[in-house]
């Protein structure tokens, strides 16, 4: 596919191609790696495997028809997704969205960011040799998807969010089982920290690793996590607060060091924030309907362009539509925080050591169907 | 003292301890890899097996069988000698040093002179084995999984030898019978606590296994060395693989955890066979413990940590000895 | 970041800056800036500590429209910068400056056919190699849309134009 010519001087190196399937690049990614010995002196990923379309996709059929699609992009953060699209097409066709739903939208969006992140923290552990925490992280993660699923009817790709709120109002059971979740997940942190965080191997492992600056993030258009681990406390949630969450007291953790300890401390600190969100939340909930009154069956986009961004679990998501007037669109750019997070790689991870690399890789919490889209 | 090979004819105790040392590895094997299994669960905050008999006791019999029946598969551009032959190195060696263990006063196959270079040699073979494996299995993962454990295994064996050696100046004697028959009032790792430390961590090192898994590292290599070996061949490195554990553990009880001594028992010079088994079955439950809570290191970390600590302090801890026991 | 004294600089080098309603739109400024001049511009905002958000064409009629997306980390400040591409559908890379903006060139010159003049590699980094001319994102005769289409109707002037940087002073106390 897209691979650069080996120049002269580089014939000596030993080519090793890591993926489509290998099992730290946790989907069908594949990087090119060119080694000298362990050390990994040209790192070339190579994408497209599991590519879809969904921007062509989103072309050929109504805009408000395309909310499923959006939960396969990024399968670990659907509900976020869901979330970034329907408040496009709200925002174009002028939708008010009722305060509940707004609501139910932030607790289901926070939950999924948690289920993402106890799943990253498991894999990512997994992928440093340790074999235990995966289970553990999965133990809390399958409440979070009994609760979501109870209310959503899925699991995994959900399309729960509509144009206008939510397809189906939560319960007291919904309430008092995310409450139990809470305070089970606060529980466990104890747990987490001694035996994980908390480890030398751990921190010898991670500190100093695949180091970011805020320099790099600005000319890699690197955001999320990343970003916050080299001290810049760029969340859109707060930067370009979209939903309700500006009525919500939470902190934007930050690192300053930018490396793959600081990356990894910022995730699980988010964790605890995200709990804080729900908590506000559904303390905070107001009563009234959870769907707008009246929603057009045929969606009509006035002519123009619309930008909506949000905060996935993995960076800045924005979709870019371009309308022109009818409820097709007529042009869906996703922006999705792996594919740019990735491309930091062939520069930050050149000359390291072959495992600094799967931790370094492995601390962009990649989801390849998202780059993939 | 008459251990075995003064009371028995030559051909028969041959034929007893071929049958006793083929009964170890393999009720090791289906012992150790049930318990891995079961303590890993339990670890994780899982049951672990639970189909297959009571508690899943009898799963790993079902995946012997299993293995048994699955195809050899070589790869096209195998070097098909040399790839059939790794595993059969990796399983054949151990033999030898269980036969030199002594158990208790009276079971031991033979008790010979050089007893403790004798195992070392034979646990040596196994590098050999993996090298050629991961040679000839013509995969780039298989390749970089055999270099870094040809690396590791050739520098962990040097702290180990230099820690065991510490023991062998104390007791003047290369047999594992008078060692461990030494350390009647007090066990060396009371008097040697450095090379027992040293002695473990290359113990885990020498055995592969987890922190410092390095050649087999699945999250890096795919499953390292052994990443093309299917069905029986796959097993018999992973018999090969526990009966290691045995053998490293055996060989620390011997050198620093008193061999049989323990709380007599009627006949005691064959039921401290227990004691020795409960030994180096508590170092097995360490050695699974820790595989299951760390994460792995990095090859220049463990390299480092062999080279500019282990090494060192092994050599400090021999010196003191010498002078210690030259004083006395 | 001082919004006033960027807009001014941006006034030099685009051919029109244009505040629009966050509320509405999503994005604060649209400025649309000659083919050749994206690099200088590019520059001036990597200067100013923008991050590149995206990259995307846009096919219509006269030609296509390429368009870059640029927010800060501090303000809020999020930018439209949009480029039509020349006869040969090219325009100058910016990789060079935002080296995240190679992968967006190239999936762009995958599924538009852009030629980003100056590139390193615009080998196609989405499709296999045989399909390099595929273009799967490019209109069919009968939906390509005139520009003019697809540009957003002014009903009535916005007075609250100027809101967006109020607004984001208070947040960032």
């Amino acid at each position: 596919m897209n691979v650069e010519p080996l120049e002269d001087d580089r014939h000596h190196r030993f080519v090793l191609n890591m993926g489509p399937q290998h099992p730290s690049t946790h989907g069908v990614l594949r990087v090119l790696l060119e080694l000298e010995g362990e050390y990994a002196m040209h790192l070339h990923p190579v994408l497209g495997y599991g590519h879809r379309c969904h921007e062509k996709i989103a072309e050929h059929k109504p805009a408000k028809s395309f909310m499923p699609n959006t939960a396969r992009m990024d399968y670990l953060g659907a509900l976020i997704y869901n979330q970034g699209y329907a408040q496009l097409l709200e925002k174009a066709a002028g939708i008010e969205v009722p305060q509940r739903a707004e609501y139910i939208r932030v607790i289901t969006a926070e939950l999924n960011r948690i289920q993402s992140h106890l799943l990253w923290y498991g894999a990512y552990l997994l992928d440093l040799g340790a074999f235990t925490p995966i289970m553990f992280a999965f133990d809390d993660r399958e409440h979070i998807l009994d609760i979501l699923e109870d209310v959503t009817g899925s699991r995994l790709t959900y399309c729960y969010h509509r144009v206008g709120g939510v397809s189906k109002d939560i319960d007291d059971k919904f309430v008092s089982r995310t409450r139990a979740f809470i305070e089970r997940l606060r529980s466990r942190y104890t747990m987490y920290e001694d035996l994980v965080n908390g480890n030398v191997i751990l921190q010898k492992r991670l500190i100093d690793v695949g180091e970011l600056t805020p320099q790099i993030c600005a000319r890699y258009g690197v955001t999320g996590p990343l970003l916050r681990g080299t001290g810049v406390a760029y969340d859109i949630r707060r930067a370009e607060p979209y939903s309700v969450y500006p009525e919500f007291d939470f902190e934007i953790p930050t690192e300053t060091k930018g490396d793959c300890m600081a990356s990894f401390m910022v995730r699980y600190r988010e964790i605890e924030q995200s709990l804080r969100i729900i908590e506000q939340a559904l303390d905070k909930l107001p009563e009234g309907p959870s769907m707008a009154a009246k929603v057009p069956k045929k969606l009509k986009l006035p002519a123009g362009d619309y930008n909506s961004s949000v905060e996935a679990p993995r960076g800045e998501l924005s979709y870019y539509l371009v309308a022109d007037g009818s409820d097709v669109p007529y042009r869906l750019k996703v922006r999705t925080p792996s594919y740019s997070n990735l491309s930091t790689v062939p520069e930050t991870c050149s000359g390291m050591l072959l495992s600094d690399v799967v931790s370094a890789m492995g601390s962009l919490d990649l989801v390849i169907p998202e780059i993939d889209r | 003292m008459e251990t075995l090979h003064s009371i028995l004819p030559e051909l028969i105790r041959i034929v007893i301890c071929a049958i006793g040392g083929a009964v170890i590895v393999f009720g090791n094997a289906l012992v150790m890899g049930y318990a891995e299994r079961k303590l890993a669960g339990h670890i994780m905050l899982r049951p672990g097996p639970m189909e297959v008999g009571w508690h899943g006791i009898l799963q790993l019999v079902v995946d012997g069988i299993k293995l048994m029946g699955k195809q050899l598969v070589v790869p096209k551009q195998a070097d098909k000698p040399l790839y059939m032959l790794a595993p059969i190195l990796a399983f054949a060696p151990v033999f030898a040093p269980l036969l030199l263990i002594p158990f208790s006063d009276k079971l031991q196959g033979f008790d010979i002179d050089v007893g403790m270079l004798v195992i070392l040699a034979f646990a040596s073979i196994n590098v050999l084995a993996i090298l050629i494996g991961g040679w000839s299995s013509n995969n780039k993962y298989s390749l970089f999984g055999a270099f870094r454990s040809v690396a590791q295994n050739v520098a962990y064996e040097i702290p180990m030898l230099i820690s065991l050696l510490a023991v062998v100046f104390m007791t003047n004697t290369f047999s594992l019978r008078e060692i461990a028959a030494a350390q009647s009032p007090v066990w060396f790792v009371l008097l040697q606590p450095l090379a027992f430390l040293i002695y473990i961590v290359a113990m885990v090192a020498e055995t592969n296994r987890a922190p410092f898994d390095l050649p087999e590292a699945e999250s890096e290599l795919t499953a390292g060395f052994h990443t093309e070996y299917s069905g029986m061949s796959f097993s018999l490195f992973v018999l090969g693989e526990y009966a290691n554990m045995f053998i490293v553990c055996s060989v620390a009880t011997v050198f620093f955890l008193g061999g049989s001594s323990g709380i007599p028992l009627p006949y005691f010079e064959y039921t401290g066979a227990l004691w020795f088994l409960l030994k180096v079955y508590a170092l097995m439950f360490f050695l699974v413990w820790i595989r299951w809570t760390y994460p792995r290191t990095r090859f220049d970390q463990l390299m480092n940590f062999c080279w500019k600590y282990l090494i060192p302090f092994s050599l400090v801890n021999l010196l003191i000895t010498v002078v210690v026991v030259k004083l006395i | 970041m001082d919004v006033k004294n960027v807009v001014k600089q941006w006034k030099t080098i685009a051919a029109s800056v244009e505040a629009v309603d966050f509320a509405v739109t999503g994005y604060d400024y649209d400025l649309s800036v000659a083919g050749a001049k994206v690099p200088e511009l590019a520059n001036f905002m990597l200067k100013s500590g923008f991050y590149l958000v995206d990259l995307m064409a846009v096919h219509v009629t006269p030609s296509i429209e390429v368009v870059y997306q640029f927010a800060h980390v501090e303000t809020r400040c999020r930018v439209m910068i949009r480029a039509f591409v020349d006869a040969n559908n090219e325009i100058p890379t910016i990789s060079d400056i935002y080296q995240g903006a190679n992968w967006h060139e190239r999936e762009t010159r995958d599924f538009h056919g852009v030629v980003f003049v100056g590139h390193p590699n615009l080998e196609p980094l989405i499709l296999a190699e045989e399909d390099v001319d595929l273009k799967p994102l490019l209109k069919d005769e009968k939906s390509l849309k005139d520009v003019a289409a697809i540009r957003r109707q002014q009903p009535e002037p916005k007075p609250e134009a100027a809101k967006p940087e109020a607004v984001k002073s208070q947040e960032q106390s």
